[in-house]
């Protein structure tokens, strides 16, 4: 048990290890680091110093949003640090950072010699970015609560916080391998042959391929949970969530690291809603409900409250 | 008909026809390996009552 505890942390660390490294690298060997800096600024870290004429000429650089590479940012100011190693350039407007931009150097000056022209991606760290999209799809933009989706299995299976926790934790599985596995198909298989209006048909496939596979292995695995998700778990095929979210990585073009935080996030959201619902529900049970509330009404009322306690939220940014 | 369309048709109904054709196979398999037994007494028991209830 303790090898195997053991292992997890080391493949865990490893990936951590892959993503950090995959978030820094810059690409070109004479540029160390391109980082934006407050609203309009983006600093440049050289390997060595830079002649000053060089860095100095506003034609040298040119910066645009990865969207639109015919638009062009206006350059108002260039500043050069005393050791000649950092560049800091200053731009006319506000830079929207959420958005990578491309930095083109032409014909790096270092001490005379040219050290080629290199084209920069700045964006902001890669790492920050996946868990703002974790966290946006957790409890800011909470399917459940914000955009009202995937109701009927969250009604039906928060009675209690044994079934909700594991349906919770089910529906967490579910969802990740389906999105996974629905990006694959449509960034390699559907996308390339030009059939993308076919994503609906193939996403509802693969999610009740899914779907069916965990019906066949719990009822193995573990029947007491089986029994008790009941219906619910063959419903959990037509829930919404499930189906918005790989219509949402199809339609924003994520890649396989950010497909994968905003599916967990998706699924630990209704992990969170449902443990929230449940553990208010079981103290329903003994509370003096007026009889015309009693069961499903109140239950909408509560998950009303929690709505708006949720759109407390809403707005927030994370880095 | 313009044959780029017949093309696309028949190329998408080739590709969800080789995606169903795969997962169906790795479905069947998993069926398979996780069968559960089912008592056939329980069945015939529930034929011969009531079912009032």
């Amino acid at each position: 048990m303790r090898m195997d505890r053991r292992h997890h942390i080391l493949v865990c660390t490893f990936f951590i290890w892959v993503l950090l490294l995959t978030g820094c690298a810059t690409e070109h060997r004479f540029v160390k680091k391109v980082a934006f800096k407050d609203k309009n600024k983006v600093v440049m870290t050289f390997a060595g110093p830079v002649d000053e004429t060089w860095a100095k000429d506003v034609a040298n650089y040119s910066v645009y949003e990865k969207q639109d590479p015919d638009i062009l940012l206006k350059i108002t100011d260039i500043a050069l640090s005393p050791d000649k190693r950092t560049v800091t350039l200053t731009f006319e407007d506000a830079l929207n950072q959420d958005q990578a931009h491309i930095l083109t150097v032409t014909e790096m000056m270092s001490a005379g010699r040219s050290q080629g022209t290199a084209i920069l991606t700045v964006k902001k760290l890669y790492f920050g970015y996946l868990f703002s999209i974790l966290i946006g799809a957790m409890i800011i933009n909470n399917f459940v609560f914000t955009k009202y989706l995937g109701l009927c299995v969250f009604f039906g299976t928060s009675q209690k916080k044994t079934t909700a926790v594991g349906m919770g934790i089910t529906f967490t599985i579910v969802i990740v391998f389906a999105s996974m596995m629905s990006w694959f198909l449509y960034q390699f298989v559907l996308k390339p042959y030009h059939l993308d209006f076919l994503q609906v048909v193939v996403f509802i496939g693969l999610v009740s391929l899914s779907v069916q596979a965990v019906d066949t292995i719990l009822r193995k695995v573990n029947p007491a949970l089986f029994k008790a998700f009941g219906v619910y778990l063959v419903l959990v095929i037509a829930n919404c969530i499930i189906i918005a979210v790989p219509l949402i990585l199809a339609d924003n073009e994520y890649n396989a690291w950010e497909s994968l935080m905003l599916s967990l996030g998706a699924g630990t959201g209704f992990l969170i809603a449902l443990f929230l619902m449940s553990s208010v529900r079981e103290k329903l049970e003994l509370a003096n409900v007026p009889p015309t509330f009693r069961g499903l009404p109140i239950a909408f009322v509560v998950a009303g409250l929690f709505a708006l306690a949720f759109l407390g939220f809403s707005g927030m940014s994370i880095f | 008909m313009d044959p780029a369309l017949v093309k696309l048709a028949l190329g998408g109904l080739t590709v969800l026809g080789v995606i169903g054709l795969f997962f169906g196979i790795g479905l069947a398999l998993a069926a398979h390996k996780f069968a559960v037994e089912i008592n056939p007494k329980i069945e015939e028991v529930k034929e011969t009552l009531a079912g009032a209830q």
